[in-house]
């Protein structure tokens, strides 16, 4: 069994000059190597809790924090920022206020560059990166110049310069096309699996989140509303509906039929599997 | 035959760097259609929206609204008879009021009181936001934000309303009840064009889709014909809603023989098959 | 393209080191301000264009900017004239031909001294800015947020055009056609989305510099290191040499 590298101990937390409790008295675990997607309204605290585990909340965002965050056996409240930006890697929603260099090279050497890294380390750190990413041959771009899937995979490279244990991603795809969409998760998808990397999604994909997640996290009003494997999670149509929340297509497809009292040999979540058992249904018939 | 609102002649656009962002577009909507466009981000649907209202003017070629050729017609008077609702609802909301905000468009084009009223009344409204009339607009979440932004355009009275990435960075109740107003606006009699990179919506509520690539209208027809097009519109990176191609992918082991568009109908559909399977079979033993 | 961007090539000017460039600006700065001789400003003018030519700057990007400097000087040269008292007139006590000459003189200056400035700007990468400022013992924090700022200044361009292309769609037509006052009063309908975003923007630049560890230590490196080369020390000696030949020009004769 792997590891636990982030542990959430009854964690509450306010923003300065509010009221309003953001996350209530959370409490979870994650395993090292987890593919963990956060989901949830707009307003949930998906936002939070992501800038939670970087230790941007407290360090750089102020207000109430009660309980402890630990993050690869260190305390985040007790770490300085500079070295839990080595331990878990993070990238915003909006590729433009992420991006702040002329040079897509320079970007990626930003992080590394603010540790004094030596300068050799650092440019092995950039080839290996942007390899990751698949944006070699863009090294000496502008990064303006790039298109809305290559942004976000060059903010990815530069999160993953810093060689951390894991990766936060909050909302990275909403504002990209279906194929900009596909190349950022892949590049996820190959962090997880080559390098074991911890990633921690917060997003609104369901389709994808079927295909990559181990374990979903459903967030209302800062609380847990439920953290399990896909499967369960999309099956749980209350849950879908309280959470405004749209399962993949073909698990809506599934709960249809069984609300007709047409039942399946199991609950999809994926294409394939929903050609398999949907196949089988209608074979039935003949037997 | 419905009356033509939008009809655009062989347009081209070229931007000023010289890069051609337009080739020789020729679309047709007619009054009551409710029209998706998709396409890939760059492929021109941005700066085709521009050219039907005005905020770009064609290289080539030229737009009718209503008839009209619009060359020559100020952006603030097309306005009238094409609201165009722009991306982000954040670089337009300016008022300290959700009203205030509704009622600057009539304010604009210099209508009276009780009809700035009237207009406001019926935006707000339509949009579902009359208890928010108070409200500072930043302060509102992002969904009622960028209803904010639709009911401006509204209280403009256009009959034609295009809307550009309406549901970008919306959730999953953002993007449907933003989709709702679009179809109950469509319901009354309005002309909508909606721009977005969700497959399901486009699927679920237009009637017909354009699809653009490189500059060019790749594909034109209705929704149901577009999406029956995979090998086409994986040209342009763009795949049809999942349960479209999962669909797909059952014939012909379950005889469904039509492109399938949303959740709802496919159940129905594979039902009535297997209900008719089964007649089939009790007849035959 | 505008007069802030970088504009890339590999022009002796681009490949100068951005201190050198940085002291060049300060120096000619100062010569430009103490000079009066109408032939010595067109000797620094005319080898401004030279290094324009150079550098491989393109005027025509520009072009929007030299326009309105243009207007900025014939309204420059007209108020000194009206203003400034003189021998001969052209009018019966308006418009002094001193004035007019004062104010050409002032304005043909400050055209030598802005025509410098995007010279450094579009010819340095601002990371490379940044590298000469530092290395000139500013601290790596205030040189980075400062050409952050230049760096940002385009999208705030971009910003405001969508801005108003949303109020235009709103009816909104005083920023083509309006009077001065109604252009005033309208100015919040793009005033307020541009500080919000700003601000917006701002708070979630800082979530993802400070998730980069910037400001972690007092000194960070950098991967393309700037080092004084035997051209850059040839060409700081000339320039310097250059002014004082013109200061001495400009006051002895």
């Amino acid at each position: 069994m792997a590891e636990t590298i982030i542990k959430v101990d009854n964690v509450s937390y306010r923003y300065p000059r509010t009221k309003k409790w953001v996350l209530k008295e959370l409490n979870l675990e994650i395993k090292e190597g987890e593919f963990i997607a956060v989901m949830g309204e707009n307003g949930a605290g998906k936002t939070t809790f992501c800038q939670c585990i970087n230790g941007v909340i407290p360090h750089s965002q102020q207000g109430k924090l009660k309980g402890v965050i630990t993050v690869a056996g260190l305390n985040t409240l007790q770490t300085p920022i500079s070295k839990l930006s080595q331990i878990v890697g993070m990238v915003l929603e909006d590729p433009e206020t992420q991006l702040f260099t002329t040079k897509v090279k320079e970007e990626v050497a930003f992080g590394p560059e603010n540790l004094s890294m030596p300068v050799p380390e650092i440019l092995e750190r950039i080839r290996w990166a942007l390899k990751v990413v698949r944006l070699e041959q863009y090294a000496e771009r502008h990064p303006t110049a790039l298109s809305g899937g290559q942004k976000q995979r060059l903010a990815i490279a530069a999160a993953i310069a810093m060689k951390p244990k894991i990766l936060v991603l909050d909302e990275p795809t909403s504002q990209l096309d279906p194929i900009g969409t596909e190349e950022v998760f892949s590049v996820i998808r190959e962090l997880k699996d080559e390098y074991g990397m911890t990633v921690v999604i917060a997003t609104h994909k369901s389709e994808e989140i079927a295909k990559f997640a181990d374990r979903v996290l459903v967030l209302k009003d800062g609380q847990i509303q439920a953290f399990d494997i896909p499967q369960l999670i999309f099956r749980n149509t209350k849950l879908m509906k309280d959470n405004w929340i749209r399962p993949p297509q073909v698990s809506e497809l599934a709960t249809l039929l069984e609300e007709k009292g047409q039942l399946l040999k199991g609950f999809p979540i994926l294409p394939e599997e929903a050609i398999q058992l949907l196949t089988k249904w209608y074979e039935e018939g003949e037997a | 035959m419905r009356e033509s609102v939008i009809k655009i002649e062989n347009l081209s656009y070229k931007y000023e760097k010289g890069s051609l962002a337009l080739k020789n577009i020729n679309i047709d909507i007619k009054k009551g259609e409710f029209v998706g466009i998709i396409g890939q981000n760059g492929a021109g649907k941005s700066t085709l929206l521009k050219n039907i209202t005005g905020l770009l003017r064609p290289t080539e070629g030229r737009i009718l609204v209503n008839g009209r050729d619009t060359i020559n017609v100020p952006v603030s008077d097309l306005a009238l008879e094409v609201g165009f609702v722009l991306q982000n609802p954040d670089r337009q909301l300016f008022a300290n009021t959700v009203e205030e905000e509704v009622a600057f468009g009539p304010k604009n084009v210099g209508l009276n009181e009780a009809q700035i009223k009237e207009r406001v009344d019926y935006a707000l409204d339509a949009v579902g936001l009359n208890d928010y009339r108070d409200a500072f607009p930043p302060a509102l979440s992002k969904g009622d934000r960028a209803k904010v932004v639709i009911a401006s355009v509204l209280a403009m009275g256009p009959q034609i309303i295009i809307l550009d990435e309406p549901t970008s960075g919306q959730d999953y109740r953002g993007c449907y009840q933003i989709m709702d107003i679009a179809k109950e606006f469509n319901k009354r009699g309005h002309t909508l064009v909606v721009v977005t990179h969700h497959m399901a919506l486009v699927a679920e509520y237009t009637e017909r889709t354009i699809v653009m690539m490189n500059s060019e209208v790749l594909l034109d027809g209705s929704t149901r014909e577009v999406f029956s097009h995979p090998d086409k519109l994986r040209m342009t990176h763009i795949k049809p809603p999942q349960i479209t191609e999962v669909a797909r992918s059952l014939q012909p082991k379950i005889p469904i023989n039509q492109t399938i568009l949303n959740v709802g109908e496919f159940g129905e559909k594979l039902i009535a098959l297997k209900s008719e399977k089964g007649g089939n079979a009790v007849n035959a033993g | 393209m505008s007069v802030i961007d970088y504009y890339p090539g590999d022009s002796l000017v681009h490949r100068l080191d951005p201190r050198v460039k940085l002291i060049t600006l300060i120096v000619v700065t100062v010569t430009i301000f103490l000079l009066s001789n109408f032939f010595v400003i067109a000797a620094f003018f005319l080898s401004c264009l030279m290094c324009w030519h150079i550098a491989g700057l393109p005027l025509n990007k520009v072009k929007g900017f030299l326009k309105f400097l243009l207007s900025l000087f014939v309204f420059l040269t007209v108020v000194q004239s009206l203003f400034l008292p003189g021998e001969h007139y052209l009018f019966k006590g308006f418009f002094s031909l001193e004035g007019a000459i004062f104010g050409l003189l002032l304005s043909f200056r400050l055209l030598t001294l802005i025509c410098f400035m995007p010279l450094v700007i579009m010819t340095t990468p601002i990371n490379k800015l940044a590298l000469g400022l530092v290395k000139m013992g500013m601290s790596y924090k205030i040189a980075y947020m400062a050409t952050t700022a230049l760096n940002i200044i385009p999208t705030f361009q971009d910003e405001t055009k969508v801005i108003m292309d949303a109020q235009k769609m709103r009816g909104l037509t005083v920023f083509e056609k309006g009077k001065l006052i109604e252009k005033f009063k309208a100015y919040p309908t793009l005033v307020v989305p541009l500080v919000i975003g700003a601000m917006r923007r701002a708070q979630l630049m800082g979530v993802a510099m400070d998730s980069r560890a910037f400001g972690a230590g007092k000194t960070k490196t950098f991967i393309e290191d700037i080092s004084l080369q035997n051209v850059d020390i040839v060409a700081l000696v000339l320039i310097l040499i250059l002014c004082g030949i013109a200061l001495w020009v400009n006051f002895a004769w």
